[in-house]
């Protein structure tokens, strides 16, 4: 038995395409018309990812905190956009918010992760601070679109409901706080599921890269469940902030719903 | 002695957002005491006038002054418990009949208001001919006329100063229709609240003269 990491070689990597060979032939034959978006797919894991190694080789010699908090940022900000580009919502504009949001939730959560949990110093160490602030921005992005997909919907189609709260003298807190509740559910819902479900289910990622790259198993299970804890915390802060101020965004100073339906 | 009006159009205009105009500088001042019936065809603009009266939409141009002051000054939920808009379709929260009656009282601006109890409750649901119906009955088995009552008692328990009514008996018969509209009217002679009607049903008054509004081309006049 050979113990520590096997390098994965150009050839052996190669060799993986094989199985995206198989998926392009079963879109074939089923006429799925998969076949250019698994080119581009592949493409764009080798491209984005070797890219991503590079980075990473050269932020992890970095000694300059501005610039680990700004790749940080950075990151926040394409996070904020991609969310804002899937909700595709024309009638109100909150990309600014929801960036702030991201970015006070995203970064008390890492903060804390790296400086008080695993206590590394300093705290902005990049080989830490910047895998870690990645998962919690990649997990809690999805949370928050799916809360806020949901947020707006709520809110359009329960136009008629608000209303007449709002007629009988609700606030729009008054009024849209059944919304609030739904919408905070559902994007918190899929990271409890995966805490129920981690182990048994399914082996999380970070834990078998960690394990196959030679790492102790206590050790990789430790540092999973941090990552667990991190991204239910990290999702919860984040979509409460996000859906918060969303909200508000629904609606005008005078308590009006500015949603109108059909858009 | 005349009264001084409560409610005052001045200038006022809407555009939809395509820019597509409802009405354009109109003017009308509205008393307390006085019951308006407001007709026009589909699309005239009336319930959007009463939309606006109520501060769910904003005009475009001009203003509505509520006891003299600009509708902006004033706190929306504040003025909206003072001057109340009854949707053309009920709406209703999932519950009982009694939670639904009792909701605008768990609302901040209406913590001042005496909530009313059962008996009260009971009491009104008798008065608008919602005969054997419970309190602790679900809304969800209702008829849409019987809900369209509920939501009329709803908005009644607050005492506004202005009623606005968005087509109160579209989904009623002919009895029920005139157990809402005598309900309407007497409220608006024992409160001297201000009444303001939407309707396309021919209303035939008994305690009172209507005073008649009509919209059509962007304009409101009134028809003796």
């Amino acid at each position: 038995m050979t113990s520590g990491i096997i390098d994965i070689g150009p050839w052996q990597l190669g060799f993986g395409l094989l199985f995206i060979l198989i998926a392009g032939a079963a879109s074939l034959y089923h006429s799925l018309h998969l076949e250019k978006d698994l080119l581009i797919g592949t493409v764009r894991t080798f491209a984005q990812l070797f890219l991503l190694g590079y980075v990473l080789k050269l932020l992890f010699d970095v000694d300059d905190y501005r610039i680990v908090l700004s790749v940080f940022l950075f990151m926040i900000l394409f996070a904020a956009w991609t969310v804002y580009g899937r909700i595709r919502e024309k009638q109100i504009t909150f990309l600014m918010p929801v960036c702030l949001s991201m970015v006070v939730s995203f970064f008390l959560i890492t903060f804390m992760v790296t400086a008080v949990v695993i206590d590394v110093k300093p705290w902005w160490t990049p080989q830490y601070f910047i895998p870690i602030g990645g998962m919690v921005i990649g997990n809690s992005m999805n949370a928050i679109a799916i809360a806020l997909e949901r947020l707006l919907n709520e809110m359009r189609s329960k136009r008629r409901e608000i209303e007449m709260k709002l007629c009988l003298g609700a606030d729009y807190k008054e009024a849209s706080v059944d919304i609030v509740r739904d919408a905070m559910k559902a994007g918190m819902i899929p990271s409890i599921n995966s805490m129920m479900t981690v182990g048994i289910v399914f082996i999380p990622g970070m834990m078998t890269g960690q394990i196959l790259a030679g790492a102790d198993p206590m050790t990789a299970i430790e540092y999973q469940i941090m990552v667990m804890i991190m991204i239910v915390g990290a999702t919860a802060l984040g979509t409460l902030l996000v859906v918060l101020v969303t909200r508000k965004r629904c609606f005008s100073p005078g308590h009006q719903l500015l949603l109108k339906p059909g858009s | 002695m005349k009264k001084n009006m409560i409610i005052r159009l001045s200038n006022l205009s809407f555009s939809y957002p395509n820019g597509k105009r409802l009405f354009d500088g109109i003017s009308f001042d509205f008393y307390p005491g006085e019951f308006y019936l407001i007709q026009g065809a589909s699309g005239a603009g009336k319930s959007t006038l009463l939309r606006l009266i109520n501060r769910l939409e904003e005009a475009t141009d001009g203003f509505i002054t509520y006891h003299g002051k600009p509708l902006t000054d004033y706190h929306a939920p504040l003025l909206r418990k003072k001057i109340s808009y009854i949707q053309q379709t009920p709406a209703v929260i999932r519950g009982t009949i009694r939670e639904n009656l009792l909701l605008p009282f768990t609302f901040h601006s209406n913590r001042d208001q005496h909530k009313p109890d059962d008996e009260t409750l009971s009491r009104q649901l008798q008065s608008f001919h919602l005969h054997g119906i419970d309190l602790n009955q679900p809304v969800e088995n209702l008829s849409v006329g019987q809900l369209q009552r509920i939501c009329l008692i709803r908005g009644l328990l607050l005492s506004p100063e202005v009623l606005l009514l968005d087509e109160p008996t579209s989904a009623l018969d002919d009895g029920s229709a005139r157990v809402v509209e005598s309900k309407a009217e007497s409220f608006c002679q024992t409160h001297q609240a201000t009444v303001l009607m939407v309707s396309h049903r021919p209303f035939t008054p008994t305690m009172m003269k209507p005073r008649k509004i009509k919209m059509e081309e962007g304009k409101i006049r009134e028809i003796t």
